[in-house]
């Protein structure tokens, strides 16, 4: 039994009021299509449901659910539909981003194990560059107006210049991140877009069942 | 189903395909509407190549591209809400995270494993054995030329991996997981096995890093074709543009539920190399995926290429039971 306290990563309880006079067999029976959907199986009682998923279509409208109970309590001002319902989606949402987290720490180890290229090859590459820099740029693109391409001697001033100016100021941490290889950047990056994902989906699938029941209910 | 037949094979008789451009539906609505989704596409195209064409030395960055391309994509999305091509094919919450999953994934151990083990690698030994000066003669051709080949080569490439995947049962086993998508959404692209994705981008793109601008021209090409072949949204594209490029309606083809719609239109970009090869098929389809339209789970997607190659291997090569046969 998971504790309640964390559960409510990935169960969603809430309840819907039936209109007055509304039989728990009517509301059932309302409910119905929702459970005849491919993959979906489904038990009922008097007064309560309980459904399982599994391989959900895309456009089965309670695919992120894989396993809910849905039950009708009568009282004072009328009976209740009150649904409990697991998504293993929402849980593996919620993860996510420890996992991209995981893969950016991974990329910044696999880094520092990366060596800085050699001097030799730098000034393989800086010849090779100078030797293209030499072709003349097409005709029909000076007529065109392309900008010319920016010389060796040029590009290397000014990267000179910013090492300079990431030396003296807050760049530096900057420059000794390009050293150690590649970025976790982008890991980092998806683990905040999980992380917004997950509570966008938390609040709009709890918004959305709502919808779906209250709207079969009425006969919509 | 009858199906249709486009050159020697019959398409459509397992699974509805619309074959011909006469077939299938228009955007309806006003004419600004109807304007604008049949100029965009060509628009777009026009827009980026004059930015990369003209934009300064300092601005002319994969950077840029990089927010270029997220700033598209999002767009498209938006796209999507507004003017589905088919309801059936929305976006919902679940897909668009499990898509973005795969574009995370992507984009990040996919990317590592490249940098050390795949193209980027292979292209790091290939140029420190290279003799620049014997390709000089390149750099000397015109920007826009220089772009079309080295976007028409890699797609090329492209083209012969993907035909590979769907002849090849090892190749196929690694891009099986993607055609179990049953809808197409801008990120569906990257929906797939790590492995195939790994693949797919072997190719000689980083190759190009050298010739900046006429890489990102190319690029754009990319993003300004590419993107189309997995999205929900419905143009009206110009013939010319059909006849060149790959479109969602081709791509569509290839995803649909149909075993000979999902041989054709193999490429990426050029769809004109289809038409060379004579895999092309002109069309659309609604139902796509495989099994009948089974989704298959991400935990299912990552370990298929290796659960169904065992399973393969022993078929082929396993000890075989003997089959009891009744006696007379």
């Amino acid at each position: 039994m998971t504790p309640r306290f964390i559960d409510w990563i990935w169960h969603i309880r809430g309840n819907v009021a039936l209109a007055p006079g509304q039989s728990s067999e009517e509301a059932f029976e309302r409910l119905s299509p929702l459970f005849q959907e491919i993959n979906t199986s489904h038990e009922r009682t008097d007064d309560t449901l309980t459904f399982r998923k599994k391989k959900q279509a895309p456009q089965d409208k309670m695919s992120i659910f894989d396993w809910g109970i849905l039950a009708i309590e009568p009282g004072v001002d009328g009976s209740t539909l009150r649904y409990h319902l697991t998504s293993r989606a929402l849980l593996a949402c919620f993860l996510a981003p420890f996992l991209f987290l995981a893969i950016g720490a991974a990329t910044v180890g696999i880094g520092t194990l990366e060596k800085p290229p050699t001097a030799e090859a730098k000034k393989e590459a800086e010849a090779a560059e100078k030797k293209l820099a030499a072709v003349p740029m097409n005709p029909i693109d000076k007529f065109l107006g392309a900008p010319e391409p920016e010389k060796p001697d040029e590009k290397k001033k000014k990267e000179e210049a910013e090492k300079a100016k990431a030396a003296n100021g807050k760049d530096k941490k900057k420059e000794e991140e390009e050293k150690k290889g590649p970025s976790p950047t982008p890991a980092y990056v998806f683990a905040g877009i999980f992380a917004t994902l997950y509570v966008g989906g938390r609040i709009l699938e709890d918004w959305l069942i709502k919808r779906l029941f209250r709207k079969r209910l009425a006969g919509a | 189903m009858d199906g249709v037949r486009v050159g020697n094979r019959i398409i459509g008789a397992d699974s509805p395909v619309t074959v011909g451009w006469e077939n299938i539906p228009k955007v309806e609505g006003g004419p600004f509407k109807r304007a604008f989704f049949t100029w965009f596409q060509p628009t777009m195209l026009l827009a980026l190549v004059a930015f990369w064409y003209y934009a300064p030395n300092d601005i002319a960055k994969a950077s840029t591209a990089i927010w270029i391309g997220i700033g598209v994509k999002l767009f498209m999305m938006a796209l999507e809400v507004m003017s589905p091509r088919h309801t059936s094919w929305n976006i919902t919450w679940k897909e668009l995270v499990t898509d973005l999953f795969y574009v995370g994934i992507s984009y990040t151990l996919v990317r590592l494993a490249g940098k050390y083990f795949g193209d980027d690698a292979m292209i790091e030994l290939i140029r420190n054995a290279f003799d620049w000066s014997t390709f000089a003669w390149f750099v000397a051709l015109p920007l826009l030329l220089q772009a079309f080949l080295i976007s028409f080569i890699f797609d090329f490439g492209q083209y012969w991996m993907h035909r590979g995947m769907h002849n090849w049962h090892p190749l196929w086993l690694t891009h099986a997981p993607h055609h179990y998508i049953t809808q197409l959404n801008v990120h569906k692209g990257a929906v797939g096995n790590p492995v195939e994705l790994f693949l797919i981008g072997l190719g000689i793109g980083g190759f190009f890093d050298f010739l900046p601008r006429a890489a990102l021209l190319a690029g754009s090409l990319g993003l300004a074709v590419g993107i189309y072949q997995h999205i929900n949204v419905r143009f009206n594209s110009p013939s010319w543009w059909r006849f060149l490029f790959n479109t969602t309606e081709h791509h569509s083809v290839h995803h649909s539920q149909d075993y000979e719609g999902s041989r054709s239109n193999y490429s990426g970009t050029w769809i004109i190399i289809d038409r060379m090869f004579g895999t092309c098929v002109d069309g659309e389809a609604e139902l796509l995926g495989m099994e009948g339209g089974r989704r298959m789970s991400v935990g299912e997607t990552m370990v298929y290429p290796f659960t169904e190659g065992w399973r393969s291997f022993k078929e082929r090569f396993g000890r075989r039971e003997p089959v009891a046969v009744p006696a007379e």
